[in-house]
């Protein structure tokens, strides 16, 4: 609990991008697994990517809580640091390639010409299409948090 | 303030110009792939084409953009009047008389179909429409009824809609009224016609009836019916006005159209209904002795920019009437024998074809059931079925067969109950309003075959010499047309072979002085005497007996002369007398030789498989024959038998193609590696020798350069454009829509030349106008600067329900082979390559991406394939689409009988060989497609002609293929190669050669690139900011 008591601002923001990460791989998983256009869809190193800035990001916020001495101290800062600028970089990484490989499908479903649009306008589809949007929010977002977190320390100074 | 305060900023603008970093890269590979469309949404060019006129192979026959687009122009105007057919003309009603007025009836004569413009329709600014080519031709237009219309009724106006890329607004036509443009897939069909009772209600003056001078004004009543892609009418799915369900035909005319009409006989003293649709309407209540019974009726098509203008022309008599019906109309679509077996339905036990362990899918679960064509489930999709047991008897062929038999053999049962739907026994007369050729001419002409001769050689034509005799006082053009009948002997009713009482041949249109005469001469090839014997003799034969040859207006008057010929009159039975001459030629005894061998290839049976009786080892459907009218005469298979997979002695191999595994990649056979061979496509290597042959071993060599992973690569993701191959170095060829022309539009004039209407030129029935349009059309391709198009639909007609109708030209195999024949030819003369679409039966867009069409081998030869043979096998046809459905339970594009024995080996076709979109990986698969032949698959990607392009470098889209897993398959590879080879070979024979392709920047690759290296760079300044802010030691307070 002391640890938790000693979470910045940025602590918080850097697990916020981390949970959303992890929502977006859930999201990225039922997608997949649902019925519609993007059913067993996968997109190439997306969830490996994705994990890894989940992991970035935990291990950023809790080693940015451990107090070392001298040049330790540098070192360690140092590693979290670049884990915060790491852990974004990837989910922006997940995030174009899943727009990639999304994006002739949604093409067809959304911009279809008129007479074939009832055809392609499927609830499966737009189901689908729904999905792979939260998914790309998710994404965006976690990336967007990783991002403001990176400006902010990990723990709180002491006073 | 401590610098290392400084740390932390500079860390988070790290991570944030990192992350744009990578958004760039990434965004700069996704820009890439699609680089088309976003050149055409953006209107930038990423190609630049060189051109050279001085050495150019292909150079327009235009010499400024202004002559090209007035020759354009003018072709559509032609189309307009040749295409024209009048089809009633009763009390002097047409031509309209001069200095007459006429009242416009209908949405559709305010706005024809289409009314946007598009992929169908040019909307260019000088576009003219039926009011204004009426208003041209100097005809008066009740303004009364026209403004009503206009402001009250339609009430034209405009709308702001964001563009569907770009998402600027754009301004769109709309209409408070107006008909639906796309009756979808099999839903129901609202025929929004405002009823008169609403007139008022709208705005229209309450004395809009006493407006109408109606002792000298001309009703003209005009009336559309919609189409589309993925849209398939569904028989009795009609709704009225309001949204009623009326259980009716969509495709006849409803109550409140009916109601139009009868108001305009009460306003006016004569009435003309215009048919304007690509979908054959029924028109029993408006033709003689319909309840509502009008004077005149035309038929104008599908209209397009400047159409109407020549369609005025004929209206008023300017030029003569001398377009013909490119398909039957009958008086209930219920009546076609196609109509028994349409839109499909599963088979019993569809379901045993799904499965979880399909090895090149490990772990997921395929099911059968239908999709929609783009995509959406794991299904194979091969649930569905249709048996098209009509066989050959499609349009006037059945109509007008069981007329002659019904005269010749009533111990056929021509007369029988079975197929009538209007009494208890079948009637010509009463089922068939106008027939397959029919049209009049204003001007009284006769047409007689003066001579014919066969030169029965595998190369050999038939060559027919029609006297064009104008009995009137003025000049004008007439129309001649050729038909013939075969023998139908004992030898074709014991092996199974049908015969048409009639067939038509071809025709052509000629000018003719007044009271003079003219000769035309018409030639085809021989060949299409022959019919298919599948059962016996297992190829193409020649029956002994009299072929009977005529020219008549149309199938049923040749009907009558051959009737007439063999000493049948109306004693008989007969409806009419004979109109023309009949000229004899013998075939002394049955010939199976002559056509059994075509390109060096023996021609033999390839599609058994498509005939379910080989799959359930019994005779479960019964084709349609004309020796028992009443017992052949079809069933539904959908719903009157069941079909079960599983009882059938074939079950293992049936599920397996119905899982698409028509080929399996195999192993032990090493391919070789390509690499550099010292030769280039380039006009150094090609030569005369070389543009001569594909058999050159240049080619060979050529191809033998492409390695493994693009051979297949380029094939399975032939795309919207072919890619640069490493070792070839070809130029990128985009592909183009447009069955109405080239939809891109002209940078410098900003003119567009998709202005061709494919249903007038249909039913001008001039093989030369269709020579003409493919010229122009091949010309606009040289203008545009873009060399590969889909620019035509040849699939037959089956039945009036396709929505695809309007792309395709008939019924009729042959009107719609010499009509390929002249388009193709005109645009390969001109180097541009000009791919008709759907080879194979697409014969409905309902489940096209999957339906299985059972048929017997007659019926595959001698219909659909028919129908393209004269532009791909005697034009010079450079390219083709394959349909979306199955033969029999085969993908069409997995076929090798029809793809590689038949296209490739009888046909002997060098051309490109493309399927329809690629959109389901378990019903396309992929080394299937590259071993019958077809040289690109339509996906739509860009620089992605690779199997490593997926994770774990395999395949993007079928994961079960790699360079690892195909390089131990000679055959596949090496097939793949020889694919590439006619691709390449093709593209040397067009304008393609004239030019080199060079990709430029456009201003976003510039954004792109230069936004990729101000990250980049700001990217590094701040982590090494941050770096150093962190590492510099913290400042000592001073003591």
């Amino acid at each position: 609990m002391n640890v938790i008591k000693k979470f910045s601002v940025g602590a918080w923001i850097t697990l916020a991008a981390a949970v959303l990460a992890l929502v977006s791989i859930i999201v990225y998983a039922v997608n997949i697994g649902s019925a519609g256009y993007f059913q067993n869809a996968a997109v190439s190193n997306l969830i490996p990517l994705c994990a890894l800035a989940v992991a970035a990001l935990a291990a950023a916020v809790l080693l940015g809580q451990l107090k070392l001495p001298g040049a330790a101290s540098t070192v360690m800062e140092l590693v979290t640091g670049a884990l915060q600028i790491c852990a974004p970089v990837l989910l922006i990484l997940c995030l174009g390639n899943l727009a990639a490989a999304r994006a002739e499908g949604l093409g067809f479903i959304y911009f279809s010409n008129a007479d074939v649009i009832l055809e392609v306008q499927t609830p499966a589809n737009l189901s689908s299409a729904t999905g792979t949007i939260a998914n790309m929010a998710c994404l965006g977002a976690a990336a967007l948090a990783g991002m403001a977190g990176a400006f902010c320390g990990l723990t709180k100074k002491a006073k | 303030m401590r610098a290392k305060t400084f740390a932390p900023v500079m860390r988070g603008f790290a991570a944030v110009m990192a992350s744009l970093l990578v958004l760039t890269l990434v965004g700069t590979s996704v820009a890439d792939s699609f680089r088309t469309r976003i050149d055409d949404a953006l209107h930038t060019a990423s190609y630049v084409t060189n051109t050279d006129p001085d050495s150019a192979r292909f150079k327009s026959d235009y010499a400024t953009i202004d002559e090209m687009m007035d020759a354009a122009r003018a072709l559509a105007v032609k189309e307009g009047e040749e295409g024209t057919v009048i089809m009633k003309n009763d009390n002097g009603v047409l031509p309209l008389a001069s200095g007459g007025s006429v009242a416009l009836f209908g949405l559709a004569a305010y706005a024809p179909y289409p009314y946007t413009s598009g992929d169908l329709k040019a909307g260019n600014e000088d576009a003219v429409d039926l009011l204004q080519a009426l208003t041209d031709a100097g005809v008066k237009v009740n303004e009364t009824v026209r403004d009503f219309y206009l402001n009250n009724v339609l009430n034209k106006h405009t709308e702001e809609v964001p563009n569907r890329w770009t998402g600027e607004m754009e301004t769109q036509v709309a209409y408070d009224n107006i008909y639906v443009a796309a009756p979808g897939d099999m839903a129901q069909y609202q025929i929004v016609e405002v009823p008169p009772e609403k007139f008022e209600e709208l705005g229209a003056p309450a004395d809009w009836k006493s407006a109408i001078d109606k002792a000298n004004t001309t009703g003209i009543c005009v009336f559309a019916r919609g189409a589309g892609e993925g849209n398939t009418y569904a028989p009795g799915s009609a709704l009225d006005y309001e949204g009623n369900a009326t259980g009716r035909d969509p495709l006849a005319l409803s109550d409140d159209e009916l109601a139009v009409i009868d108001a305009a006989k009460e306003t006016c003293s004569k009435v003309v209904v215009l048919i304007n649709s690509g979908n054959t309407m029924v028109l029993k209540d408006i033709a003689r002795g319909g309840g509502h019974e009008v004077d005149g009726i035309a038929y104008i098509g599908v209209i397009n920019d400047y159409q109407c203008t020549g369609i005025a022309r004929v209206l008023t008599g300017q030029v003569n009437a001398t377009g013909a019906l490119p398909d039957t109309y009958v008086a209930d679509n219920a009546s076609i024998p196609a109509v028994m077996n349409f839109g499909g339905g599963y088979y019993a036990d569809y379901e045993i074809v799904a499965r979880s362990d399909d090895p090149r899918y490990p772990g997921v679960e395929i099911g059968n059931e239908t999709a929609g064509s783009f995509g959406g489930s794991n299904t194979y999709n091969g649930g569905h079925f249709i048996v098209e047991a009509e066989g050959i008897y499609v349009g006037y062929k059945y109509y007008e067969t069981r007329y002659y038999d019904s005269i010749m053999n009533p111990g056929s049962k021509a007369g029988s109950a079975k197929g009538a739907t209007q009494g208890s026994s079948w009637d010509y007369g009463k089922e068939v309003l106008y027939s397959f050729g029919h049209g009049l001419s204003y001007l009284d002409y006769t047409q007689t075959l003066k001579s014919v001769t066969v030169d029965k050689t595998p190369e050999g034509n038939i060559t027919a010499v029609v006297e064009l005799k104008n009995n009137s006082s003025q000049d004008g053009c007439f129309l001649a047309q050729l038909y013939v009948q075969q023998p139908y002997t004992d030898y074709d009713r014991q092996n199974g072979v049908e015969k048409s009482a009639v067939m038509f041949l071809s025709s052509a249109k000629a000018q003719v002085k007044a009271g003079g005469s003219a000769d035309v001469t018409i030639t085809v090839p021989a060949k299409y005497l022959a019919s298919y014997d599948y059962t016996n003799a297992k190829t193409y034969i020649l029956d002994a007996g009299d072929y009977l040859f005529t020219a008549a207006p149309g199938s049923h008057a040749a009907v009558n002369n051959f009737l007439a010929h063999q000493g049948k009159t109306a004693a008989d039975g007969m409806d009419a007398g004979a109109g023309g001459a009949v000229l004899t030629w013998n075939v002394g005894a049955l010939d199976t030789d002559t056509f059994s061998v075509e390109n060096g290839v023996k021609v033999t049976n390839v599609a058994e498989t498509a005939d379910l009786n080989y799959w359930t080892g019994e005779n479960t459907v019964t084709y349609l024959s004309r020796q028992d009218w009443e017992g052949t005469y079809p069933i539904n298979y959908n719903t009157d038998v069941e079909i079960r997979l599983a009882d059938s002695p074939k079950k293992d191999a049936w599920i397996a193609e119905l899982r698409g595994e028509t080929y399996t990649i195999q192993n032990g056979s090493p391919a070789a590696e390509g690499g550099d061979k010292g030769v280039r496509f380039d006009t150094t290597c090609i030569q005369y020798e070389q543009l001569s042959s594909v058999d050159d071993p240049f080619w060979d060599t050529l191809v033998s350069s492409i390695t493994i992973d693009e051979a297949v690569g380029a094939v399975i993701h032939g795309g919207s454009r072919s890619d640069v191959l490493t070792n070839v170095e070809n130029p990128i060829v985009i592909q183009n829509e447009g069955v109405s022309g080239f939809t891109a539009r002209h940078e410098e004039s900003g003119y567009r030349f998709n202005l061709h209407s494919q249903t007038l030129l249909a039913s001008s029935f001039n093989p030369e106008l269709a020579y003409e349009w493919g010229r122009v059309e091949g010309n606009s391709g040289l203008w545009l600067q873009r060399y590969h198009l889909w620019g035509t639909g040849l699939t037959q007609r089956r039945t009036p329900y396709n929505g695809r109708n309007y792309e395709y030209i008939s019924e009729d195999p042959m009107l719609a082979n010499r009509m390929g024949y002249g388009i193709l030819q005109g645009c390969a003369d001109m180097g541009i390559l000009n791919g008709p679409k759907h080879m194979g039966f697409n014969d409905q867009e309902h489940n096209r991406g999957g339906v299985s069409a059972y048929m017997n081998e007659q019926k595959f030869r001698e219909t659909d394939l028919r129908c393209f043979q004269g532009g791909l096998e005697d034009a010079d046809g450079m390219a083709v689409m394959i349909a979306f459905n199955r033969i029999g339970a085969t993908n069409a594009s997995h076929h090798v009988g029809m793809l590689q024995t038949i296209l490739r080996g009888e046909w002997g076709y060098t051309g490109l060989v493309s399927t329809d979109m690629m959109n389901n990986k378990y019903y396309f698969n992929a080394e299937s497609m590259v071993m019958a032949g077809i040289t690109q698959v339509a996906d739509f990607g860009g620089d992605d002609n690779h199997i490593t392009l997926g994770e774990g470098g395999v395949d993007a889209t079928w994961a079960y293929i790699s360079p690892a897993t195909v390089e131990n398959d000679s055959a596949l590879v090496e097939q793949a190669r020889q694919n590439l080879k006619y691709q390449l070979f093709t593209y040397a024979n067009s304008a393609i050669m004239n030019v080199s392709t060079v990709r430029v920047d456009t201003w976003w690759d510039a954004a792109l690139r230069n936004a990729t290296y101000i990250t980049g760079a700001l990217a590094a300044v701040c982590g090494a900011a941050w770096v150093a802010l962190t590492v510099l030691p913290d400042k000592k307070k001073e003591v």
